[in-house]
């Protein structure tokens, strides 16, 4: 019984380090259920699924979030992906709003829902430069709604023009800034490119 | 030491087994209470036409923005626009269609000919609904009491640029402050790295006198560049990329945008010694510029796309005052307004207005895309506009000095932009000297021109 007694606590403590990572960190409340194939994907829809992540937050490689308002692990160190924090990256929130595929050989059009833990294979650099089936890349001085600016280091979708010339883009830019519209001069930027994805149906 | 029975090895198993089991019982419990699912709000994307051409066809567009739907379509969405011909009177309403397309906002009407053809203009308001829930958002969100207004652009001087020349940009006539990276006095903060790219100072002003205020937010404070020399002043900022204001009396505004922990963008005030005043969150979600207007500080803002002030006087509004005071310009001392809108890749319309009528008005049309528009400010009789022209792979921006037959003067400077600063925080303009902020790998500097000066 002694031995019993003994092993149960350190079993104990064994699952409660496992338990405590998995209570302190945002994953644990994700999922990986399979998306929603879609016939149909309009930019207003990409607009209400990418304004819904504002306040969510932003996690490096991440691509997970729920709809409360908060982000439940502001605090993360920045760039560290094990952090496991809510919140997509920029290229996974980008992913995500633009129902892309994790093949690169593949259209998509998935439904990703939020709490779905999925960051897609593409990072800034790949967006900028067109990469995958559904991405191309377009002129800036055309680039519309829901499409995209993207340096190697960041990408930014347009949520819709502006008076003064800039555009309000929805993004998830750093740990600190969170996942939000921000009003920005991407436009003009010679880091940046213009970028898009196939197939919006409306 | 003594080999262990069977027993022994046994019951040490269960024991790890069962511990375990336990454990994960106990922590499974508390992550299944983890954050409750809630639904975001209604919001609203438009752009209002605030300056229109001789008989131009007004086609007014939303999007209405709702919580994602379950089986991801678009929101069922509906709404109505009340509009009048010219500012004053009563609104008429007009119900909003549903179309096919959402690029330029899916739901629209257009204008009877005799609203959107209006000598003086036409004002309007529009309440769009979620008809999922029957929620509804104004926008603007002042209603009638600040609706969007719109100005025809009756005798505007057309300027046509040709296609810009890069690369034939103008040398500064002064270089006024530089600045290593840094966190010493006479220093500025640089953020980030290579990987995420970098922010320096976000944004800066100028003083009647010449001293030039940079908002080093990294470092948490104001630098004061003056003949006595630099002197810096504690700030209690977020240090996010914030736009910043000094007003006549040595008040300091600071625009913070939205951050992780506050999601609504806010404005802070600031005594001279850094001491706080007050903070006061902005009407609407997002801004592209903070100004000092004749009465406290202004900011443009979205989804509203107007000016609202948010202190009048030295005292905060709340968030429906700023609201009720919406404006389509930029207000000035002169008692005037200068309005902007840049339409499609290369063309800029701009009006300065008295009240509600527009005393001047300029189309500018350019070969070469435009960017956004740093500047709009009158000078003396004239209107100085600092505007980004840019292709693929380059970018400057482009200095006119407009007067009521055209372009009275025009140089292009280079866009020397290394670090992150607020989006339109590049430019100040105190009498005829136009000031910008840049940065390169080795630090910051601002630079003078004098736009009366052609070379």
């Amino acid at each position: 019984m002694k031995i019993f007694l003994v092993a149960f606590g350190v079993g104990f403590v064994l699952a409660g380090a496992n338990g405590a990572d998995a209570y302190h960190r945002f994953w644990a409340n994700c999922n990986y259920d399979a998306p929603t194939f879609m016939t149909t994907m309009t930019r207003d829809a990409a607009q209400d699924y990418a304004n819904a992540a504002r306040y969510e937050g932003y996690q490096w490689g991440g691509g997970c979030w729920n709809y409360d308002d908060v982000d439940s692990y502001p605090y993360d160190a920045p760039g560290n992906p094990s952090a496991h924090g809510e919140g997509g990256d920029c290229s996974g929130l980008t992913f995500k709003t633009w129902r892309e595929s994790t093949d690169d050989w593949r259209d998509g059009r998935y439904y990703w829902r939020a709490l779905r833990n999925v960051h897609g294979p593409y990072t800034a650099g790949d967006f900028k430069n067109g990469l995958g089936a559904p991405n191309h890349v377009v002129a800036k001085s055309t680039a519309g709604v829901m499409d995209a600016f993207a340096s190697s280091t960041h990408i930014g979708m347009i949520f819709t023009r502006s008076l003064y010339g800039g555009d309000q883009i929805v993004e998830a830019k750093c740990e600190a800034c969170g996942t939000n519209i921000f009003y920005r001069t991407y436009r003009s930027d010679p880091g940046y490119s213009g970028v898009a994805r196939w197939g919006w149906t409306g | 030491m003594r080999r262990p029975g069977i027993r022994s090895l046994a019951g040490g198993a269960a024991g790890i087994v069962a511990g375990v089991i336990g454990g994960i019982a106990l922590t499974s419990t508390s992550t299944a209470s983890g954050p409750a699912l809630a639904v975001p709000g209604l919001d609203a994307v438009h752009i209002p036409p605030v300056l229109t051409t001789k008989d131009e066809p007004v086609t007014l567009r939303f999007a209405v923005v709702c919580p994602p739907r379950a089986d991801g379509e678009p929101c069922d969405g509906s709404g109505s626009v009340y509009v009048r011909a010219g500012q004053s009177g009563a609104f008429r309403r007009l119900t909003l269609s549903r179309g096919e397309v959402s690029g330029e906002g899916r739901y629209f009407v257009e204008l009877p000919r005799e609203i959107a053809s209006s000598r003086e203009g036409f004002s309007y308001y529009a309440v769009l609904r979620d008809d999922a829930n029957g929620a509804t958002v104004t926008v603007p969100a002042g209603g009638e009491t600040a609706p969007q207004r719109s100005f025809p652009l009756a005798d505007a001087a057309e300027v046509v640029l040709g296609p810009h020349t890069f690369g034939r940009d103008r040398a500064q006539d002064e270089r006024v402050v530089t600045a290593p990276w840094g966190s010493e006095v006479g220093e500025v903060g640089l953020a980030g790295s290579r990987e995420l790219g970098f922010s320096g100072p976000s944004s800066f002003d100028v003083a009647a006198d010449g001293t030039v205020a940079v908002l080093d937010q990294v470092n948490g404070r104001v630098e004061r560049w003056s003949r006595a020399g630099v002197e810096a002043t504690s700030l209690q900022v977020s240090g996010g990329l914030a736009d910043f204001a000094l007003e006549p009396d040595g008040t300091m505004d600071v625009l913070e945008p939205p951050n992780r922990t506050i999601p609504a963008p806010v404005l802070r005030s600031f005594r001279g010694d850094g001491s706080p005043r007050w903070a006061q969150r902005l009407s609407d979600r997002t801004w592209a510029k903070l100004a000092a207007g004749p009465a406290g500080p202004t900011v443009q803002q979205q989804p509203s796309e107007q000016w609202l002030p948010v202190a009048e006087h030295g005292s905060a509004l709340d968030r429906s005052a700023q609201a009720g005071r919406g404006r389509p310009g930029r207000p000035f001392a002169n008692g005037r307004e200068v309005v902007v809108e840049r339409v499609g890749a290369g063309e800029l319309r701009l009006a300065e207005l008295v009240g509600n009528a527009v005393v001047r008005s300029w189309r500018i049309t350019s070969a070469t895309p435009l960017g956004e528009v740093q500047l709009a400010e009158p000078q003396g009789n004239r209107l100085v506009v600092v505007t980004k022209t840019y292709t693929a792979e380059r970018s400057e921006y482009v200095v006119l000095v407009l007067d009521r037959s055209g372009v009275s003067n025009s140089f292009a400077v280079e866009s020397l932009e290394w670090a992150e600063s607020a989006p339109l925080a590049r430019f100040r303009l105190v009498g005829s000297s136009l000031y910008r902020l840049g940065s390169t790998r080795a630090g910051l500097s601002v630079d003078r021109f004098d736009a009366e000066v052609s070379r």
